[in-house]
C-alpha cells in the first residue's frame, strides 16, 4: 500500500455503488407508484372511475342519503356518510393500492388502485 | 474455463501456488464457519469477512486461484454446515458466481488504478445482486421481492467498505506484502 488505502478507481467504484444504492431506494419506495385511480361501485349504478389527480369532492347519492368523497393527488377519503357508525369514514385516507372504505347504508363500495400491489403478507 | 482447484498439472504435481491455494481455502471455510455461527438481526445479512480471502487471492496469486479459493470455499463449508445442494447452498454459488464476474471485469485495473477498498465494495453489491436475482427467478418469484432489495443493497455497501479496509490491512502486513502483484 504504497500510495494509501484509495484509488481513484475505489472512490469511483464506492460513488457508483452508492448511486446504486441512493437509487434503488428511491425506485423502489417512491410514492408515485402509489394510489392513481378511485374506483366508485354503488349497487345498481355504473361503476365510475376518477383519476387522483387533482384536488376536488364528489357528492354521491345513494338510498341512505348523501356521500362526501374527497380526493387529493394520490388519496382519496369518505369525508362524510350517512352511516350512524361512521364505519365509512373511519377508513380514512385510502392512499395505498386496494385500501376499501365501505358504506353499506349507501350500498357503496371506494376502492383505490395503485401500479404495484403493496404488501399483503410477508413471510419467510 | 475449467475450474483451476483442477488444473493441477499431474507431470508437476502439487505446486507451490496449490498450497497457498488450499491454505487461503481453508482460512477462508473457517472464516465461512465463524460467521454462520454470528447470530445475524436480519437473515441473510453476513458480513461476508471469507470474502477477504478471495480478494488476497486475487491480489496475491490471480484470479483463476480467486476462483479456486471461493469455490472450494462454498462447497467446503457448505459440507460442514450440512447445507449442501440446499438453496442457501445455491444462494451461495450464484454470490460466488457474480462475485468473480466482477472482479474479472475489474482485474486489469486491479492493481493500478483500483485498490482492495473499490473491488471489495463491487464484490458485495455483485454479490447481493446475484443471490437476489437467483431468489426472485426461482427461490421465491413474488412481485413484492424487489421490496428487500435497497436495505439489502446498503447493506452490501457497508460491509464491502468494511471487508475491503480490512483486505488492505491484511495487504499490507509484510509477510504478505511479498506476493502482492504490482
Amino acid at each position: 500500500m504504497k500510495q494509501g488505502l484509495l484509488r481513484w478507481g475505489d472512490v469511483l467504484i464506492g460513488a457508483a455503488a452508492t448511486t446504486v444504492v441512493v437509487a434503488a431506494f428511491t425506485l423502489t419506495y417512491s410514492p408515485s407508484g402509489d394510489a392513481r385511480l378511485l374506483v366508485i361501485s354503488q349497487a345498481g349504478a355504473a361503476t365510475q372511475h376518477e383519476p387522483l389527480d387533482r384536488t376536488r369532492v364528489l357528492e354521491i347519492q345513494g338510498p341512505a342519503g348523501i356521500t362526501r368523497v374527497e380526493i387529493e393527488p394520490g388519496r382519496a377519503r369518505c369525508a362524510d356518510s350517512p352511516g350512524r357508525q361512521n364505519i365509512c369514514e373511519s377508513s380514512g385516507w385510502l392512499q395505498a393500492h386496494g385500501d376499501v372504505a365501505v358504506s353499506l347504508p349507501n350500498r357503496l363500495t371506494l376502492q383505490v388502485l395503485g401500479a404495484e400491489p403493496g404488501f399483503d403478507s410477508m413471510h419467510y | 474455463m475449467n475450474t483451476p482447484a483442477m488444473s493441477a498439472d499431474p507431470h508437476t504435481g502439487i505446486t507451490r501456488h496449490d498450497r497457498a491455494i488450499a491454505a487461503l481455502a481453508a482460512i477462508a471455510i473457517g472464516i465461512q464457519i465463524l460467521e454462520a455461527a454470528i447470530p445475524s438481526p436480519v437473515p441473510g445479512l453476513k458480513p461476508g469477512l471469507a470474502n477477504i480471502i478471495t480478494l488476497i487471492a486475487l491480489l496475491t496469486l490471480g484470479w483463476r486461484a480467486a476462483v479456486a479459493v471461493t469455490l472450494i470455499r462454498v462447497v467446503g463449508s457448505s459440507l460442514l454446515l450440512g447445507t449442501l445442494l440446499s438453496p442457501t447452498f445455491w444462494l451461495s454459488i450464484a454470490g460466488a458466481v457474480a462475485t468473480l464476474a466482477i472482479l474479472a471485469l475489474l482485474r486489469p485495473l486491479a492493481p493500478r488504478h483500483v485498490g482492495p477498498v473499490g473491488l471489495a465494495i463491487a464484490a458485495a453489491m455483485a454479490h447481493i445482486t446475484g443471490q437476489f436475482l437467483l431468489a426472485w427467478m426461482v427461490i421465491i418469484p413474488h412481485p413484492n421481492l424487489p421490496f428487500v432489495l435497497p436495505p439489502l443493497l446498503l447493506a452490501a455497501l457497508i460491509t464491502g467498505s468494511l471487508t475491503g479496509i480490512l483486505t488492505a490491512h491484511v495487504l499490507a502486513d509484510p509477510r504478505i506484502q511479498r506476493h502482492v502483484r504490482h
